[in-house]
């Protein structure tokens, strides 16, 4: 019966898998690498560069209180608000800064594309989470530090199949 | 959602320590004692190696290790012993544990994918715990205008009646926690009672998908009612007896029978994926069509009891397929006739014939239940008409088959008594 | 055999409200709601005689956010992110469209470079919604591990978007005037090694799967949808495709650069459920030749993106432009007063057309075909809302 031979073609697939290695990976103790560092934007030539929309950074060093990055997402999320900081830079006479509510904000790189002076960026870092919505405010000094993101395995394709290693 | 996790005060610590030292004294106080005078005084107490076993006797004898031999060895042919450890009640909770957290680890090998992970640092070896206490720990919702007596009757009813099943099959020469002469019609007889309960459960629950699972339910397990009985009978034609533990006598004084009946094998095999409810038979539980079917108004420990139920249904029914068709604990000698232990000399407690008995029933009953969880990674789900028709028409006369086989055998002097493979 | 419309009269006949049953009503009301596992955020009402539906009323509009009315209180930049979350999953192409139709409204040119790297994208992002689409029809059946291998197998496409895009699901990748960053380095390889390895997947699918006499038995001569009324009850998608039309707007108004690709259009002439789930199987390994291709002929350096002023707007008109989605023609109708925010933003989706034959086919079918009908008619309740 061809039914019959199809039934054991199944079981011959399913049984094959048992042998294959496993496609997940163990999330806490593995965690996915990046290619490159982050979505970045170059004003000059008008185009982005390819990366991982994570977590914002703020160069402070560059950062002038513009405010375009608040004004593009008015219309998206309403997640940044320009806050005063204690600090004196010549470019930023105002002295203030963005901040950025992650409870709010969708993460679509759209105020990295405003800036027109290479201050804000977004970095690898994804893990965010917090006990209390408070937490999720990110003033400009905490957006300032660089994360630490350790990732160790990618996809690999070998012929016992693909798995992450 | 975010709690605030509370900071660690030394004294509280130290307060509720001596809180729980507390309870446990008034405890063993106002009712430990008076069972210990009551087992004294009012209970006949058996003798052991020719003296009376008093608690004080008992106490003693644990104390002393090399004496505790002549307990255990009375212990151990006691019912009591048969019915909660082996073969009865902790043999088969350990199987179906052990089934559940298998099947869900060889599943997502199958799926490419880990599985539970996370309770236990080894490969999540603690999730059936955490599921089990998470499962307590729910409230219990019972529908208004549901039927409450028989609402909490029914998962109790279940897992009764699997460990009714249970307590019928034979696990090594001489330890069945029931001998009866009927015993193959006595486990068909229980059986039967599985349909009654989905059906008297679903109605309870008062509402509309549950009724739609119950009937399913019924019309599923009725229709595979018969293959099964049929099947059974071309092995009670080969070896002459009802008596589980003389089926498994015969076999081991011929062949075992699955060479001289495979596909009466194949049919006890189908039907009792459908008793069980598994995957392709899994219609009463359709999650997709029916919301869960008659296990819908179900929470917590409810729930629980009737999943625990329904895997240690697996291990009986596994179980019954060894006996019948697998040859039972027959199996080559590994275990040598006298055993030393450097401590404790457990010589008078050993039996060579049971241990090796045990081992082998252990591990054809763990091959025969991985085969039980292989269609679940494997098929879709079925549909009620094609299983209708697959139960009336195609089972039935398979199985029909294989009894004009055994009983060609036996008329033609092949097997039975006297006959040509009868080692 | 009476016709669809005939039966469909028929079952009107029993009353189209849905009232409190009495206790001789031989029928039984059954609401498939939103929480129902079989029904995803979408309410119909069935009532069924026994075993078989005899009338069916969805019910949309539980998921209904106002996508179209807060197009016109942002401008046109400012859109993106908002529109793709319809089908997040698609998120590529719901997008695609709605820049194009931009573009002609506000007379912006996209460079060719940009153009093949918003076709790759819409290529992988079709990928990714059929498997999941699959993998949910796989548990809708009850066959737990086709749940498990497509949910797998789409991460293979999901890494290669998030190295493309920047995001796994949430792409907010097509902008009006082209993408928004060029492919990073290394992509080339990856890419075709991740689809030689999920060709040989497709194999295994069809294995377990598509030739399981059980999942036959169950689909084969279900719900057939015939030629003619597939055409009158206007269905979209791998639906029309499986009754035996072979329409597909690549091919019948080719947009960007796919009158330069070379691909055949997979249709299948049955009509019933087995059909409509085969169909997006073969255009999943069609997309796979067309991804090699737009690799290949993609121009090696360029703009990606139009420079464009900061509020982008264009002379009032209105315009109309459709793009082929996982689930059909997807069309936007925007019409422009001359402002940076659009006046009004209609978006015309191949689900709700898809959700209309649902009644039609489900009377007389068994309760346990409900999930596979209804599922195979690619519907996704979040795009039909809005």
């Amino acid at each position: 019966m061809t039914s019959a031979g199809a039934f054991i073609k199944a079981i011959e697939s399913g049984s094959k898998h048992l042998i294959f290695k496993r496609f997940t990976f163990r999330y806490p103790e593995q965690k996915l690498k990046f290619v490159g560092d982050g979505y970045q934007f170059d004003p000059k030539r008008g185009v982005g560069i390819a990366g991982y929309r994570g977590r914002h950074i703020l160069f402070h060093d560059k950062c002038t209180g513009c405010q375009l990055c608040a004004i593009a997402c008015e219309g998206i999320a309403e997640a940044i608000g320009m806050v005063k900081v204690d600090e004196q830079w010549k470019h930023n006479k105002k002295a203030i800064m963005p901040q950025i509510d992650f409870g709010k904000c969708v993460f679509c790189g759209l105020c990295v594309d405003a800036c027109p002076f290479y201050a804000l960026f977004m970095t690898n870092d994804y893990e965010l989470s917090a006990f209390t919505k408070e937490h999720l405010i990110y003033t400009p000094g905490q957006l300032a530090i660089k994360p630490k993101y350790q990732g160790d395995v990618e996809i690999v394709i070998d012929d016992m199949g693909a798995t992450h290693g | 959602m975010a709690t605030y996790p509370q900071n660690f005060r030394f004294g509280e610590f130290v307060g509720s320590l001596i809180w729980l030292i507390f309870w446990i004294l008034v405890i063993v106080t106002l009712v430990g004692l008076p069972l210990i005078f009551i087992i004294l005084f009012y209970v006949p107490l058996p003798p052991v190696g020719g003296q009376v076993l008093t608690p004080y006797l008992f106490l003693t004898m644990v104390v002393d290790p090399s004496r505790t031999m002549p307990i255990i060895q009375h212990l151990m042919t006691t019912d009591l012993f048969r019915v909660a450890m082996f073969p009865g009640f902790t043999y088969a909770a350990l199987i179906a544990a052990v089934t559940i957290f298998v099947e869900r680890k060889f599943l997502a090998k199958m799926q490419l994918r880990v599985g539970p992970l996370y309770a236990g640092k080894i490969e999540g070896i603690l999730q059936l715990i955490a599921d089990g206490l998470k499962l307590i720990a729910k409230e219990i919702i019972i529908p208004s205008g549901a039927d409450k007596p028989m609402f909490w009757a029914a998962p109790i009813m279940f897992v009764a009646t699997a460990a009714a099943v249970v307590a019928l099959i034979p696990a090594a020469p001489g330890y069945v926690v029931a001998d009866v002469d009927v015993g193959l019609l006595a486990v068909f007889a229980i059986l039967g009672f599985f349909p009654l309960i989905a059906l008297l459960f679903s109605w309870a629950s008062n509402s509309k998908y549950p009724f739609i699972g119950g009937l399913r339910a019924l019309h599923q397990m009725i229709a595979f009612e018969i293959p099964f009985i049929l099947s059974a009978l071309s092995v009670v034609i080969l070896s002459g007896t009802l008596n589980l533990t003389g089926i498994v006598e015969s076999q081991i004084q011929s062949y075992w029978f699955i060479f001289f009946l495979p596909i009466s094998a194949f049919v006890f095999y189908i039907s009792s994926l459908a008793e069980l409810e598994r995957i392709p038979f899994d219609l009463p539980e359709a999650e997709s069509e029916i919301v869960a079917g008659w296990l819908t108004e179900t929470s917590g420990m409810i729930y629980g009891l009737l999943q625990l139920g329904s895997y240690v249904k697996t291990y009986a029914l596994a179980a019954l397929f060894v006996v019948l068709f697998l040859g039972g604990w027959a199996g080559p000698m590994v275990f040598p006739p006298q055993v030393q232990t450097p401590l404790i000399n457990i010589a008078p407690l050993y039996d060579q014939q049971a241990a090796n008995g045990t081992l082998w029933f252990t591990l054809k009953t763990f091959g025969v239940i991985m085969l039980m969880l292989l269609p679940r990674g494997i098929s879709p789900r079925i549909r009620i008409d094609i299983l209708l028709h697959t139960g009336w028409y195609k089972m039935i006369v398979l199985s029909f088959i294989n009894i004009f086989v055994a009983l060609a055998l036996i008329y033609g002097n092949i097997l039975g008594p006297g006959g040509l493979l009868v080692r | 055999m009476t016709s669809l419309e005939d039966k469909f009269e028929e079952s009107k006949k029993l009353g189209l409200q849905i009232v409190r049953e009495s206790e001789e009503d031989r029928l039984m009301t059954l609401s498939v709601g939103p929480q129902h596992p079989g029904s995803g955020h979408f309410r119909f009402t069935i009532k069924v005689d026994g075993d078989y539906i005899v009338y069916c009323d969805p019910d949309p509009g539980y998921v209904h956010r106002g996508e179209e009315k807060m197009c016109e209180y942002r401008n046109v930049i400012q859109n993106i992110p908002h529109l793709e979350r319809p089908v997040i999953h698609d998120s590529s192409n719901i997008t695609y469209s709605y820049s194009l139709a931009i573009e002609e409204l506000a007379g912006i040119e996209v460079p060719r470079r940009g153009q093949y790297i918003r076709a790759l994208a819409s290529e992988l992002n079709r990928q990714v919604y059929t498997l999941y689409w699959l993998a949910i029809y796989g548990i809708f059946l009850g066959h737990s591990t086709m749940f498990m291998w497509p949910t797998g197998d789409r991460e293979l496409f999901i890494d290669l978007l998030e190295a493309l895009t920047g995001a796994r699901v949430t792409h907010a990748f097509n902008i009006p005037g082209g993408v928004r960053n060029d492919i990073p380095d290394g992509f080339k390889e990856r890419c075709l090694r991740q689809m030689r390895y999920f060709q040989k997947r497709l194999k295994e699918y069809e294995d377990i799967f598509y030739n399981m006499p059980l999942f036959r038995q169950r689909t084969e001569g279900v719900a057939v949808l015939s030629k003619e009324d597939a055409v009158k009850l206007g269905v979209a998608g791998s639906v029309v495709r499986a009754s035996g039309v072979p329409y597909d707007i690549r091919k019948a108004e080719p947009y960007d650069i796919y009158n330069e690709i070379d691909f055949k259009v997979q249709y299948m002439k049955t009509g019933d459920c087995f059909a409509r789930s085969y169909v997006p199987f073969l255009d999943m390994q069609e997309s796979c030749h067309i991804i090699e291709q737009l690799l290949d002929k993609m121009p090696q350096s360029g703009e990606v993106r139009a420079k464009l002023q900061p509020n982008p707007k264009g002379p009032p008109g209105e315009t109309y432009r459709r793009v082929e989605s996982g689930r059909g023609a997807l069309g936007y109708y925007i019409v422009s007063d001359g402002t940076p925010k659009p006046y009004r933003v209609k978006i015309s989706v191949g689900s709700f057309r898809n959700m209309l034959a649902l009644p039609y086919l489900l009377v007389g079918q068994k309760l346990a075909d409900m999930p596979a009908v209804y599922w195979s008619l690619n519907y996704w309740p979040v795009e039909a809302d809005r």
